[in-house]
């Protein structure tokens, strides 16, 4: 049977999460001193060899966001912000990472400000994480009084500071550059793309922004070298994932895994399979910004391009598991709904169409003709994609399309 | 580097600019993609999507607006998909757009809702929305009405706020649907809002609409609109008066027109009513047995006629004297300073610039030789420093204002030197709070400090100041005492700030001065800006572009009034009434006998005033002025006003003036009449006739040369008013090159010496205006105020202007708007002397000093000083002027209006 | 602890107005943000009223209403509600006597719904103030209240 790799999780279990000490025992903070003495360019080559991509949902290339980051300008400030910002339905990874190892977060984002030579950084956390808050605090306290964080850090020139800022509860701000306005102290609305955050980020200042759980495998990758994370995953998805496992599963949970694992082995060896008497319907996977799949992927390798390959999203790892009872109109009218309250309101196609979507969905509900309102459904949606300005009036079309790909006859006979 | 690229759109090839707007680019080239959140004016927001194009090369689709062309972009415009795509997203706007009443929409949203066949409420597809969402409506402004279920969410008010006003009063409430506009917290009338309208002018679908005339807009059905200048301050705002049965309804700013780009202050928006007040003067007036009496205008003029010649047979030629005005325009006031020297035979023809800017004017023509601002009113956005002294800007030019704060949000430093708070404050590096008074002392620190610190430019001390370096020696020599210690006991500036001003002004690339009447109302008027003169020479922050001194000029014609003679000391352009080649010349153009042009200087206002309190002055002829609020020591100026034999005022209201008149001439407004103003930035703008005058009222000039023509001395009559400004031109070498023609879309700056000449943006880059072509160095030291504090009078009173209303407020307390905003006199007080003199905040409060007194409401206010006091002197009931003094400052005669000592006692 | 206390702990740069948004409302008894408050912040941050207001009127853990001692956020995503997380909140409305967004009249508890708490491994979920509350049912729910009315 599979195991469990642990990268991101690696400490989890085996130390106090408030104690430095700790974690230095596991051989903390030996990667950052290790890359004190590293070429900062020699220090992105690495994460870059690794063949790292972003854990947060979007999957680019972790090293090439960390090279584009020191093109733009030679000798300006830079920023670093750890996008702590979790709120993809059914994603709870950064939050175990936060609330139990959260000096390895610390480390990663030391490793990374060296090799893009920001001096300042930033984790932004959204603010129901309490724990997480006060965890992550707790040890930027305990990183500064031990000289991790600072002036001259261990005697070198590097300096950095890192600085927590919250979040006051809008999914959007989630989304990078929506996340550098609501940091700026403004109201959450994204950015006109491009400029990339790598050229003008926070602040108007280049900017690398990377998610917990992808900055949380760097100091590994530092100490045991890019060429062993290479040998994990697959061919175009190296390393490992945390998979957030929610739904009618024997064992719900967070288990991290290499990827390539199928879905199958997730639900059935890891989260214990089904509860009992209950059969597998369908999985959401990725969260509302996802996409339902079925019985026939269960075999489906997960990882970034054999899923795009079948239209269906690895997204945030989330992975939500319905039954043969469970509905899948519900789950999309709730994903749906929770668009429109998350919609920001800027753009036409979103601002609105997340709210005529919504008038069709509860159409749907009491209405005969219903495959004209889904075809509606579907056609709005998919020009609300064309059309919107961020990724969220971008997003419907996901959990859209593929119920309707997987589970038309249910959404055509859903009755309230 | 300026960098051309091809592109093509829809297969038309077009060559731009590189990192050009793709969007506008397209408009520009008569490609009508379709736009709603974008304006011209503000930066992309990429909201409504309209504007949806398909570049080769790119995934998916894009938002034009947010786009920057570059080499060879293939860009498709119009498909049938990007059609569809456009359709589907107007049909959701308009799904969420109470659509009763529409008749606010701007032309270029109705037409496109035609365009797409989306008017018609039958061919839309999507259900409508706005209902479900209990939109609310902010009525609670004086003067603009919010509707949320007619907005369509375009950021562009927020951002006409924001980007354009610099004011950024407006955001959005609550997010996603339910986002609506909010002025404060969410209640307009309490918030920061003053009233500009620029939201209103730049908002596409009427959710923000004016309130004044409101019932009676109706764009589709409108008579005509007219452009021409704003009548309130000196910036020379373009506006397009909308008129609908001879009645004026609108005002919105022209857009694409300097000095404004389609900016306005409240006034100039909402401030024309005066114009169609019942209150006008309608028929010429005769005092007979101390009561006003309608007359004929033959009877009026006959009048006039025979009083004038009989003053003058009685008393002789310098018996008489006028009062021209900086609200008619360069036409009228050329006619009228003519009118004085052709026909009274003497040079006494002034007016209120004596009162504001005449110390300026002077210490500048003495050291640079020009009186007249160095720069354009875009290099306040542009400088690298602005230097603001004694001149509440945002208040009293409040679109110059606008540059500035534009200015700061790139990266622009303001150093403010005010004893007062003003908004600028909010916006500044450094804010200096001199004790009244004490200015030459702080900028004469400054300057021993940037010498100190070697911070001066010495190539141009040698090449453009007179006498370079020996110049420079002495004023070393003369500021070596105005240590920071020394400076901070006279004017309590702390000397580190001091010192950190002087090294911004001194250090940065390019550092501008906005110099106001703080610095010029005072008894040491002239010597104040000399000082500031002598800091900005010997840094070199003059004779570049971007740099320089500017006097933000207060009314709308100060600058040319002066410029076209208005001045006892000056024929037009500047040449003195001594320069005897100049009288020779202009003697054959007015053909009148050179030797009956007076040489001697005439008589300056307080100094008319003076002699006819003296008995010297017994007839005077004012047009449009009102001294009798305006001049110092009031009680003094209505005795003398009470002792003169005849006096005529020619105005549109009645006035504090008129009440002392023997015949009132009334006049046509602004809005009623053609010719020109010069603004601040020396442009000569045109003023278009809106309106007929009401009653009998007529044109000033037509006045003027009646009463010669009945004195038996007729001057040249014209057809109209282009033919004046040619003559004008003629005398006045400095708009040789100007004429109406010419600036019928643009103004020209003076000097603007031939046709072919472009207009000059800025004075000094190659020399200065004097003699021998070098700046003039005048080292002034610090004199102590002779008007001190005392037991009796413990208090130092400031006064000034406010934004709603304007000088004496003849027009514009004629305004329910701007009324709505601000129609009371106040004083202000520092909290200390509150609590110390057992006051409350809003107390009625009795002001006397050794002049006279006045009644007023005491308002608390940390803007000021303690021990010192300030007062708007707009409103007549409680006239500030009473308090001041008519000591003159020796250079200029301005009088001292910042500085009276008081005492403040409860009513 | 006050207002101008909190103020003072943060540079004046608009980029803390959140910060200093959370400090201000957790330290109101009613966990709220009055208007006295939101002028003080604008003025120490020079930025407009509109601006605060925005900021605030955006992200929905801020109110500008008086809201009880403790805040029940009931988490409505779509796995809380695959597990009847609206049957929790018919239950906490009955028990609280009042509807979502409400206060009780004894100022005690105020009911809001609340996206993913990112505690879906052990639905349906709550948190109250800072605790998180997990595997609610029917009962449970009516002894958390029950407790928490009693402390």
């Amino acid at each position: 049977m599979i195991k469990e790799t642990r990268i991101a999780l690696k400490n989890l279990g085996k130390i106090n999460p408030e104690s430095i000490d700790d974690y230095i025992s596991q051989g903390g903070y030996l990667a950052f001193a290790e890359v004190l003495e590293m070429k900062p360019t020699s220090v992105i080559k690495e994460i870059e060899d690794s063949g790292l991509r972003g854990r947060g949902g979007a999957g680019f290339p972790t090293g090439i966001k960390d090279r584009y980051t020191t093109l733009s300008c030679e000798d300006c400030d830079r920023y670093i912000i750890c996008n702590a910002d979790e709120g993809e339905p059914g994603t709870f990874k950064d939050r175990i990472i936060m609330e139990n190892d959260p000096h390895l977060l610390i480390e990663g984002m030391l490793i990374s400000a060296y090799g893009i030579g920001a001096s300042k950084g930033y984790i932004y956390i959204r603010a129901e994480y309490y724990l997480s808050v006060e965890r992550v605090k707790k040890a930027i306290e305990t990183a500064c009084e031990r000289g991790y964080l600072g002036k001259n850090i261990m005697g070198t020139y590097f300096s950095f500071y890192l600085e927590i800022k919250l979040g006051a509860g809008s999914y959007l701000c989630g989304e990078e550059l929506t996340l550098m306005e609501s940091l700026e102290g403004k109201r959450g609305y994204p950015r006109i793309k491009p400029p990339f955050p790598a050229e003008k980020g926070l602040f108007g200042k280049p900017t690398l922004i990377n998610n917990v759980e992808t900055l949380s495998h760097i100091p590994t990758i530092i100490v045991k070298g890019s060429k062993w994370y290479t040998g994990l995953g697959t061919e175009k998805s190296k390393g490992t994932k945390i998979f957030t496992i929610s739904g009618n599963v024997n064992k719900p949970g967070y288990y991290e895994v290499e990827l390539g694992v199928s879905l199958r082995s997730l639900i059935y060896d890891f989260a214990g399979g089904m509860k009992e008497g209950k059969t597998f319907k369908a999985a959401l996977l990725g969260g509302a910004a996802g996409t339902f799949v079925d019985e026939s992927m269960l075999d489906t390798a997960m990882a970034y391009d054999s899923l795009k390959e079948k239209g269906a999203t690895l997204g945030s790892g989330a992975i939500i598991v319905l039954d043969n009872d469970q509905s899948v109109f519900e789950v999309l009218f709730s994903v749906l709904n929770f668009f429109k309250h998350e919609s920001c309101g800027k753009c036409v196609p979103c601002r609105i169409g997340t709210t005529q979507l919504m008038l069709l969905m509860n159409k749907i509900k009491s209405e005969a003709d219903k495959a004209d309102i889904l075809k509606e459904i579907f056609h709005q949606s998919e020009l609300m994609a064309k059309s919107s300005l961020c990724p969220l009036g971008q997003s419907p079309i996901l959990p859209v399309k593929s119920s309707i790909k997987y589970f038309e006859k249910e959404l055509l006979t859903f009755s309230a | 580097m300026e960098e051309f690229v091809k592109i093509t759109i829809d297969g038309k090839h077009i060559n731009a600019l590189k990192g050009s707007n793709l969007l506008q680019l397209a408009k520009d080239n008569g490609i009508p993609i379709p736009s709603l959140c974008y304006h011209k004016k503000l930066s992309p927001t990429g909201a409504c999507r309209l504007c949806l194009v398909k570049i080769k090369g790119t995934n998916g689709l894009v938002a034009s607006c947010t786009v920057q062309v570059k080499e060879e972009m293939e860009v498709t415009a119009f498909d049938d998909e990007l059609e569809e795509c456009r359709k589907y997203l107007l049909d959701y706007l308009v799904s969420e757009h109470n659509e009763e009443n529409d008749n606010s929409y701007t032309d270029e949203f109705f037409e496109l809702l035609k365009k797409y066949n989306l008017y018609d409420k039958s061919k839309r597809k999507y259900p409508s929305v706005w209902k479900l969402m209990n939109y609310s409506k902010d009525d609670s402004s004086p003067v603009l009405t919010y509707d949320a279920s007619k907005c369509i969410k375009c950021f562009r008010c927020i951002k006409a706020c924001d980007e354009v006003q610099g004011k950024n009063v407006l955001s959005f409430n609550d997010r996603g649907m339910g986002s609506y506009i909010i002025a404060g917290f969410d209640k307009w009338k309490e918030s920061e809002c003053d009233g500009c309208g620029e939201c209103i002018q730049l908002c596409p679908t009427g959710a923000i609409v004016e309130k004044p005339h409101r019932s009676e807009i109706n764009i589709n059905n409108l008579d005509r609109k007219v452009k021409t200048t704003c009548p309130y301050c000196g910036v020379g705002c373009q506006i397009e008066m909308q008129v609908k049965d001879e009645k004026i309804l609108r005002s919105n700013g022209v857009e694409g027109v300097s000095p404004n780009d389609g900016r306005l202050c409240i006034k100039g928006r909402f401030g024309y009513d005066f114009v169609q007040s019942k209150e006008r003067l309608t028929h010429p007036l005769i005092k007979k047995n101390g009561k006003f009496e309608k007359a004929s205008w033959d009877e009026a003029l006959d009048l006039i006629a025979s009083k004038f010649n009989e003053c003058i047979d009685k008393y002789g030629n310098e018996a008489l004297a006028g009062y021209s005005s900086a609200k008619c325009t360069n036409e009228e006031n050329y006619i009228f300073q003519k009118f004085i020297r052709t026909v009274f035979g003497n040079n006494n023809v002034d007016y209120c610039t004596r009162l504001c800017h005449a110390s300026t004017v002077t210490a500048m023509l003495r050291s640079i030789g020009d009186g007249a601002g160095s720069n354009s009113i875009e290099d306040f956005e542009t400088t690298d420093c602005l230097l603001v002294t004694g001149n509440n800007i945002i208040e009293t030019h409040p679109i110059t204002a606008t540059y500035v704060k534009r200015g700061v949000s790139k990266g622009m430093q303001v150093i403010i030197i005010d004893p007062k708070w003003t908004p600028l404050v909010n916006y500044a590096s450094i804010w200096l709070q001199p004790r009244l008074g004490t200015d030459v002392a702080l900028l004469n620190g400054m300057i021993r400090y940037i010498i100190q610190n070697d911070l001066m430019d010495k190539k141009f001390i040698e090449s453009r100041i007179d006498n370079g370096m020996q110049a420079f020696e002495y004023l070393k020599k003369l500021c070596q005492k105005y240590t920071p210690a020394y400076v901070e006991q006279i004017t309590g500036v702390p000397g580190k700030l001091m010192t950190e001003a002087a090294r911004i002004y001194a250090t940065s690339p390019t550092s501008m001065i906005a110099t106001g009447m703080g610095m010029s109302q005072q008894v040491t008027g002239t010597n104040n800006v000399f000082s500031l003169i002598n800091m900005m020479l010997i840094t070199a922050q003059i004779g570049k572009e971007r740099a320089g001194i500017d006097p933000p000029r207060g009314q709308n014609n100060v600058q040319g009034a002066t410029d076209v003679g208005a001045s006892p000391l000056n024929y037009p352009g500047y040449i003195p009434v001594t320069n005897d080649e100049n009288r020779r010349k202009v003697a054959e153009i007015w053909n009148v006998p050179y030797e009956s042009l007076s040489s001697k200087p005439g008589l300056t206002t307080v100094e008319i005033a003076h002699a006819a309190y003296n008995g010297k002055i017994k007839a005077l002829y004012i047009m449009g002025e009102n001294p009798m609020l305006t001049d110092p020591n009031l009680n003094h100026a209505k005795e003398s006003f009470n002792k003169l034999d005849f006096l005529v005022v020619q105005d549109i209201f009645h006035t504090e003036t008129t009440a002392f008149a023997d015949v009132i001439l009334p006049a046509a407004s602004f809005a009623e009449k053609n010719g020109t103003f010069v603004n601040s930035d020396r442009r000569v703008l045109r003023v278009r006739k809106v309106v007929d005058s009401p009653g009998e009222a007529r044109n000033d000039w037509k006045i003027i040369l009646d009463i010669a023509q009945r004195m038996g001395k007729p001057m040249k009559t014209y057809n109209n008013e282009s033919e004046i400004f040619d003559e004008i031109a003629a005398v006045t070498p400095i708009m040789a090159g100007i004429n109406h023609e010419r600036i019928e879309e643009h103004g020209i700056q003076w000097p603007c010496y031939d046709k072919n000449h472009p207009g000059t943006s800025t004075l000094f880059l190659e020399k200065f205006n004097t003699p021998n072509g070098k700046a003039k160095l005048n080292p002034v030291d610090y004199v102590a105020q002779q008007e001190k504090v005392s037991d009796e009078y413990p208090f130092l009173l400031n006064s000034g202007r406010i934004l709603y209303q304007y000088h004496s407020s003849t027009m514009s307390r004629k305004n329910d708007a701007l009324n709505a905003f601000a129609n009371k006199s106040y004083v202000l007080m520092h909290p200390n002397d509150v609590i110390k003199h057992n006051f409350i905040d809003g107390i009625e409060v009795k002001l006397t000093s050794a002049r006279g007194n006045l009644t007023t409401t005491l308002r608390i206010s940390e803007e000021v000083l303690e021990g010192e006091l300030f007062m708007p002197w707009h409103f007549s009931e409680s006239p500030v002027n009473n308090l001041t003094r008519d000591e003159l400052d020796p250079h200029s005669k301005i009088a001292p209006f910042k500085l009276s000592a008081c005492k403040v006692e409860k009513v | 602890m006050n207002t101008e206390e909190i103020l003072l702990k943060y540079k004046p740069d608009k980029e803390n107005l959140i910060q200093i948004l959370h400090e201000i409302q957790d330290l109101h008894p009613q966990q709220y943000l009055t208007e006295t408050d939101l002028l003080k912040v604008a003025k120490y941050l020079n930025i407009t009223r509109s601006f605060v207001y925005g900021v605030v009127g955006y992200y929905s853990m801020f109110s500008t209403t008086p809201r009880g001692k403790y805040i029940i956020r009931l988490c409505e995503s779509p796995v809380c509600n695959m597990f009847n997380s609206k049957m929790i909140a018919e239950k906490l409305k009955e028990i609280l006597k009042i509807d979502i967004n409400q206060t009780t009249a004894d100022g005690l508890f105020t009911l809001e719904l609340s996206e993913c708490l990112g505690l879906c491994g052990n639905k349906p979920s709550m948190m109250i103030n800072r605790e998180t509350y997990t595997e609610l049912d029917e009962n449970n729910i009516e002894l958390i209240i029950k407790n928490l009315r009693n402390n």
